[in-house]
């Protein structure tokens, strides 16, 4: 490529409108005089677009169900180093309050027809959390000088609608409602 | 839950309120699979790879800072599928000395690819899995994702000139695999990104 045509790197940074001030400024004036780095923009330009406007893959509802329960298959890595909150609390992490999961109920009617099996999950989901909830507990005894854990306040249920799906805390002790 | 009712339950004005697992698999499993499988280019290793990352995800939530969540998946997702192909090229190499060069040149389709070429522009698929995994991951991310260049160059840990050379040279292949597997269809979609002054963009599409 001869010195005076645009690099590659600036011909992708235009075709991208990513180019400012100067640099732009050179690569507008090159590009009116010269057919080959016009073309190579436009090739940048439409393979782009050739990738942008092909249909997204669906995600199979198989392996959403498989990630919403991967909290019951998924055993926790030991607790991390706690971290102490201005109230003097103990917080596990700055995630902490997360970690409750519940198989979101969808909202309306059909909601309480499918109750039981959000119950029956919930009820998995909770034997899995006393587990874990267990396992800090026991952390917890072992060293004296750590806290409680703190309680999750507001972690509540998921989606408003009736009835509310149980939730469960994964990571807490605590009673959080 | 309503930004309202957890200020309310926590006692305190607009704290920020961490999702619950449900919330995170519903919000960012989409984005996941898409970038997956784009990567991958079939269904299995899509499924494999997504499922990886919401295991990873799962297990390091205790270290997720908020803020860059998505930032966070697309460095799993993509560090987990460069993962794969070094691991499949060595044991290729280890295991196949004899024709481990026609296995690599070649993508087997899986039964499930015959699934997905009802549902995605096969073209474009098998011109994404033709390229280089390092060039393939630079030009999904940008075109696809559209993170900037100094989030990809954040995602790979690699330098932003190196993101852009390597976005450029995947463009050129892509779209050479195009013109060459479908002269007829050309992308008709004429630009992405800004517009540009009236007289460029002519001299663009002379």
């Amino acid at each position: 490529m001869k010195p005076q045509h645009l690099s590659d790197e600036a011909v992708a940074a235009f075709a991208d409108g990513v180019l400012t001030g100067h640099a732009r400024d050179r690569a507008c004036r090159h590009l009116n005089e010269c057919a080959e780095c016009r073309l190579a923009v436009k090739d940048q330009r439409e393979a782009a677009a050739a990738l942008r406007t092909a249909p997204a893959p669906a995600l199979p509802t198989n392996l959403l169900d498989r990630l919403r329960t991967l909290p019951l298959t998924t055993p926790l890595p030991p607790p991390p180093p706690q971290a102490i909150d201005p109230d003097g609390n103990a917080v596990l992490s700055t995630f902490a309050p997360m970690a409750a999961f519940a198989p979101a109920a969808p909202a309306g009617p059909a909601n309480r027809t499918r109750g039981r099996t959000y119950l029956t999950a919930a009820v998995l989901a909770g034997m899995t959390g006393a587990l874990v909830v267990g396992g800090v507990a026991l952390a917890s005894d072992d060293d004296a000088s750590t806290p409680a854990v703190r309680p999750a306040h507001h972690v509540q249920s998921g989606p408003v609608g009736p009835p509310a799906a149980p939730v469960v805390q994964v990571f807490h002790g605590g009673a959080g409602h | 839950m309503s930004a309202e009712s957890s200020a309310e339950l926590a006692g305190e004005p607009a704290a920020w309120v961490p999702p619950t697992w449900d919330e995170v698999v519903r919000e960012h499993a989409d984005r996941v699979y898409r970038l997956a499988f784009r990567l991958s280019g079939n269904r299995a290793d899509a499924e494999d790879l997504t499922q990886e990352t919401f295991v990873r995800v799962f297990k390091s939530l205790a270290q997720y800072a908020p803020g860059t969540f998505e930032g966070w998946l697309h460095r799993i997702t993509t560090n987990l599928f460069l993962d794969m192909v070094r691991r499949r090229q060595r044991i290729r190499f280890d295991a196949l000395p004899e024709d481990a060069g026609d296995r690599l040149a070649g993508s087997d389709p899986g039964p499930e690819q015959a699934y997905d070429e009802l549902h995605l522009d096969p073209e474009i698929q098998a011109a994404l899995d033709a390229l280089p995994p390092d060039f393939r991951v630079a030009v999904v991310l940008c075109d696809l994702e559209q993170l900037s260049y100094e989030e990809i160059a954040a995602t790979l840990g690699i330098k932003v000139g190196t993101v852009r050379s390597r976005i450029h040279r995947g463009r050129v292949l892509l779209r050479q695999a195009l013109a060459h597997r479908a002269p007829g269809v050309r992308p008709l979609e004429p630009a992405v990104g800004p517009a540009l002054e009236p007289e460029l963009q002519e001299a663009l599409e002379a």
